[in-house]
Order: C-alpha cells, then structure tokens, then sequence
C-alpha cells in the first residue's frame, strides 16, 4: 500500500521534472525577466515619499493619524485644504494624498470609515511604492481601531516606506508568473493524458482516477515549492531582495496560489477536448493575466473601464498577497481579502470539475 | 501454421459447460447519440481458452471489450469474470485482469521499465518487470522511452503491461493491427505461450489468419451483434464449400448458369468476377471450364482455395470482412 503511494507520487514527479518544457516556461521566464529587470533597470525609488493629508474631519481621532504620519522618517508628510493638496499632486509635488473626510473619527470606533486616496501615477515604480506603503497605513489604522479603543497608534514599521527597487516590485510578480504557468500546466497534462488514450489505459486498471489526480497535484505543489525556493534564493543572494514577511506565511500564500491555479488548470481540462485546444485556452488566459495582473507593473494606472476586469483576476491577488508579505511585511489581516478571493476561484473552478470534468 | 491449425483444440464443442466458464457475457448493450453500438451480446468463454471476435471495424468489438473490461458502463447488461460481477466488483475484476488497447499511447518522460515498474505498482501481486521485459524480448530497450520503440516493440511493452499483475485473463484489441509480418508472428508465439500457461485469452481482429492460428473459437461480430459462434473449421463447414473458385468471365455468363453447375453451392458476380463455392470441387471446375469453352467466354485469373473465414463472412452480411 504504502509502495504504491510513494511510486505513484515518484512516478508524477519524476514525469514533471523531465518535462523541460514547463520547468523553461515557468521558471525560466521567471528568473529571466527578473534578470533582465534586476539588471537592465535597477535602481531605487526616493527614501521618503511626499504625502499630503487633508484633515477635513478636525476631530482628536484625525489629528492624531496626522502626528503619527509625521513621526515616520521614511514619510514627508504635508497638511493643507483639499484644492492646495490636489493641485500639489497635480504638479507632481506628492505622490499620494489622503483625506480624511468629516465624521472620520467617529465613524472609525463605530465601523465604516473611509479614507480618500489619490495616487501619482507618472512614475509606476513610485506608485506602487506609493501604494503599498498608502495600503500598509490603511492597514495600520485598521487593525489599531479593532485592537486599541484608545489613543490611535499605527504599527511603525508598517508605515517605513522601504527602499523599493524595481527589482522589488517585480520579484513578487515573478513568482506569481510562475506559480500561474507551472501550475495551469495540470490542465494541458490531463487533456493529453485523455487524448492520447492514457487514462483508458489507467481506466482498466484498480488504479482510481482521484489517487492519479491527487498524485499530480502533490507533485505540482512540490515542484511549485522547490521553484519558489529557487527563485527567492536567487533573487536574495543576487539582487539582495528581502523578505521582509513571515517565512510561514509566505509558504501559505505560495501554496495557495499554486492551488489555485491548479483548480483553474482542472477547470479548463474538464472543457476541452484536444491537448492543442487546451494550450490555446491556457496562453489566452495566461498572456493577458501576466500583464493585467499586475506581474510586471502596477496597474493602478490602467483605463477605469479594465478596472473592474483586473479585480477579478486571480493572479492579480495572488501578486497582491505576494507583495504584501515579501515587501510590506504584513500579516494575516492584510491579505485576507486576497486569500479569500483566491479560494472563492478554487470553490467556483472545483463546482465546474465536479460537474463536468471526466477522466475518459 | 498449417500444423498449428491442427493442434488446435479438437473439441467440437461450441458452448462452453458452466462449471469452467471464466468469462460470461450476458446481454451488453450500449447506445451513442441514439446509435446502438453493442446490441445485446452475450457469449462464454472457457478457462485456459483463446477466443476470438472477429469482424470489420465499426463491428462494436473495442466498446465490448470496454465493457467488460470496465472501462466503459454498458447501458445494460454485465460481464461475469472468475465469479465476479464487472459493475458490481469492479475492482476485484480488475485485479485479475490484462488488457491490451488498440493502439496503447504511454508516458512518453518514463522509460519502458519505469512504465512497467508503475503499473505494477498499481497490483498488490504480479511478476517481475524485468522477466516480463525478457519474456517479450524488450530487455535491451529497458531504459528507452515509448516513442523511440518501433510499432512491434511498442505493442510488446503493451502486452508486457497487460501481463505485469499476471492475471488470469487478458483482453487483446487488434494486437497486430499494422505491424510487419515478423513482429506478427512474434506477438502469435507469446499470445500461445499464454495459453499453454493456462491463461484465458480473448483478442478480437479483423484478420482472418490471425482469428484461424490462435482462435480455439470464434465470435463474429457486426453490427453491434454477434451473428455466428463457432470454431473455425465449425464455420468454415457451415458454407457447405469444400472450395471456391474464384475467376474472371469475360463474357455474357450469367449467375444463373454457373449455379446450375455442378456441385455449386453459391455464385457472387462482382464486375465480372465470380466466386463459386462448390462442395465438389473437381466437378464443379470442370465443368466451369467446359462452359467457359462452349460459349467462347475468355476466363482469366482462376484461383482455387480453400473456404476461409473471409467467405464465411461475406456469405453471413454480403460484405466483404476487409474492404480493399
């Protein structure tokens, strides 16, 4: 019994490893864009980033979110009237500002404050510094209005806008890529197998199609594993990116995300008939994914009309969690929303296996 | 082979007693997009028996073997193996059963012996890989991939797959279906060698050498149905034809002449050729040939034969068993 599982988990992983084909286009475009972007354009962002804050609310709660911006040394924190900040962004003198709205403070202890965002977009590298260090405040106050009823205090480091490198940016975005790619590949893989008469052959045996599947999949979350290993090694010891999150939960987000995409990859399998077909539907959706999800620059800046588009993708919030971890160093709280979506497109592509995936 | 022929099993009988049946089919059927594909089919086959279906393609032979190999659910009906029911047990079942597809595809990134080494681990018992490997004389390509063996070595490994678990049945789909002569031949001497072990065989073809060398019976199957179940010879006999001639007439001779001949037990004309089946075949060929010469009918390309399970199919549906 115990041989059989362990060949059989063997044997799925020794047929991935020989696939060259797919280690190349997953790790391989990984590490090369990577490369590329680490080398070719490698630089810094600026150390402190020009925020200006519109207190429209006037409150002890506001005022108190003001101070603690200012007492961030990696933050240049500016205070004026709604048109004055606006036209300052305009002519690029801020990167990001933020309003807080009247009623703010009261709202905040109640539940259902909003916080008004604008964003910089001329400089992407910065936006996206911008942005995550924007999204790490956000996330701050947050979590200070449910844990402190008292005085409001954000988590320092969560504010510290860290050196961010283009090289930063994109290693999250490159381990989502290959994540996507390795792991959509099971629904190629399985197609092939039907198509070529595989799992006929598989049917006639007690061999059950559930153990092969699950087989495979532990073999793609292993290989997702060492390829995430590899790539985060190399872009430590290479371009010195940190990792600034908890290595555990890292590991949580990278073997969610290679679930997905493997949900994802079962779901196409159960449409398409011929392995030509199933390489087509995978690059369609991957191609588009690997830009619009944010892989190789931040799309804060795309048409509104896409917007909606990119908040679906699940790369997008695989990327999203990604980031969060590795750069900002966040925890649960802020990639939650990321995680659930991530497992609500495991749910809807597992409905449409139980439906309509078959084996023969 | 003519010897082989004649070491056949001798017994004339062509059901199979209850108390040695390995295999009993009971009424399979199966329907596509309202076509019927196997209309009720039901046959036994004894232990330590090779059986045959033959019949054109298209005939349901694949998706009867599917069936009772539990790749497919029959609509209705089921296969009964050493006792065990195939819907019902169908693990059991296939725990002691071989199969052999037509046209078996394998992973093309293990080599022949990592195959063999993962679908045996699939059994709890079965036999050595290695003297499988040497049993169908593969042990030199042990560490090749399936795509660098040639049609016959591919079709070996696939035996030696079917083999792995050591099963008491084996199911072979059109196992010879394009090969060489040679490689042929070879599969014949180990599909034998099989039942000398006391294996049960059934191999469905379309060739009728290949039903005549290894077949203890046969099944003819077309259309979905099983029309004729007999050893060879017990089919063969059945035309009533000790020969047939077979002959070019070109002239004005007419089927109705030539079955007033002598001995004739049936005429086909097709675009001026006529096969003439004859119980008595020296009477029956000179007679052809007086006639021929009476009313000055050239005759060209005269062939006389032996009956073979090509005529006993023709003479069932009036097609030919292989469409040139």
């Amino acid at each position: 019994m115990m041989t059989k599982i362990v060949t059989l988990l063997r044997t799925n992983f020794i047929m991935l490893i020989r696939n060259r084909a797919l280690i190349i286009s997953s790790l391989g475009l990984a590490i090369i864009s990577m490369l590329v972007f680490g080398f070719l354009f490698g630089g810094s962002g600026s150390a402190k980033t020009a925020l200006g804050v519109v207190d429209q609310d006037h409150s002890s709660i506001s005022a108190q979110l003001v101070s603690q911006l200012q007492k961030s040394n990696s933050l240049q924190v500016y205070t004026g009237t709604y048109s004055e900040e606006q036209q300052a962004l305009a002519n690029g003198q801020r990167a990001a500002i933020i309003v807080v709205p009247s009623g703010f403070g009261d709202k905040l202890v109640q539940g259902g404050a909003h916080l008004q965002v604008f964003y910089d977009q001329s400089n992407p590298v910065t936006a996206a510094s911008t942005q995550l260090t924007v999204k790490a405040i956000v996330d701050g106050i947050n979590s200070a209005a449910t844990h402190q009823p008292g005085p409001l205090t954000l988590d320092q480091q969560a504010v510290a806008a860290k050196d961010l490198r283009e090289i930063d940016f994109i290693t999250p975005g490159m381990l989502g890529i290959l994540l996507m790619w390795a792991n959509f590949a099971v629904g190629i893989q399985l197609v092939s197998w039907r198509e070529l008469g595989i799992t006929r052959r598989l049917a006639a045996t007690p061999l059950k199609p559930i153990s092969m599947i699950s087989s495979q999949v532990v073999a793609r979350l292993a290989l997702s594993i060492v390829q995430t290993i590899i790539l985060l090694a190399l872009a430590t010891w290479i371009f010195n990116v940190h990792i600034y999150g908890n290595l555990a939960l890292l590991a949580l987000v990278v073997v969610l995300g290679a679930l997905t995409m493997l949900a994802i990859g079962f779901a196409v399998a159960s449409f398409v008939k011929k392995t030509e077909a199933a390489n087509s539907v995978i690059l369609l959706v991957s191609f588009p994914m690997m830009f619009l999800g944010g892989s190789y620059f931040s799309t804060s800046g795309a048409p509104s009309f896409l917007q909606p588009v990119i908040h679906t993708l699940p790369l997008y919030y695989l990327n999203d969690a990604l980031r969060q971890v590795i750069y900002s160093g966040a925890s649960w709280g802020a990639i939650q929303t990321s995680m659930l979506v991530m497992m609500a497109w495991i749910v809807a592509s597992m409905l449409l296996v139980w439906r309509a995936f078959k084996w023969l | 082979m003519k010897q082989q022929l004649e070491t056949l099993s001798p017994e004339t009988a062509t059901v199979a007693t209850s108390n040695d049946v390995m295999v009993e089919v009971r009424d399979l059927k199966k329907s596509y997009h309202h076509k019927t594909a196997v209309n009720n089919v039901s046959f036994a086959i004894r232990q330590g028996e090779i059986f045959g279906v033959l019949g054109p393609n298209g005939a349901g032979k694949t998706t009867t073997l599917e069936m009772i190999e539990g790749i497919r659910t029959p609509d209705t009906g089921t296969a009964i193996l050493a006792g065990l029911d195939i819907r019902r047990q169908k693990s059991a079942v296939q725990r002691i059963i071989g199969v052999q597809l037509q046209a078996t595809t394998l992973f093309s990134e293990l080599t022949v012996l990592e195959t063999l080494l993962f679908f045996r681990s699939i059994y709890p018992k079965g036999l050595n890989p290695w003297q499988l490997l040497r049993d169908v004389a593969l042990e030199e390509k042990a560490k090749a991939h399936p795509q660098d063996l040639s049609g016959g070595q591919r079709q070996r490994l696939a035996l030696a797959l079917a083999l792995v678990n050591d099963p008491k049945v084996i199911f072979l789909d059109e196992p010879t279906a394009g090969l060489d002569p040679q490689s042929r031949h070879m599969l014949w001497n180990i599909v034998l060698k099989l039942r000398e072990q006391g294996k049960t065989i059934l191999i469905t073809t379309h060739y009728m050498d290949e039903a005549q060398i290894l077949c203890d019976r046969i099944a003819i199957m077309d259309g979905g149905q099983i029309i004729a179940l007999d050893t060879s010879t017990g089919l063969i006999n059945r035309l009533g034809a000790q020969a047939m001639l077979n002959c070019r007439l070109n002239g004005q001779a007419t089927i109705g002449e030539i079955r007033e001949l002598p001995g004739v037990t049936g005429v086909r004309e097709a675009n001026k050729r006529f096969f003439i089946y004859t119980s008595e075949m020296q009477p029956t060929l000179e007679a052809l040939l007086a006639y021929a010469a009476q009313r000055g009918i050239p005759m060209t390309d005269l062939q006389v034969r032996t009956p073979t399970l090509e005529d006993v199919f023709l003479d069932l549906t009036g097609r030919e068993l292989r469409p040139e």
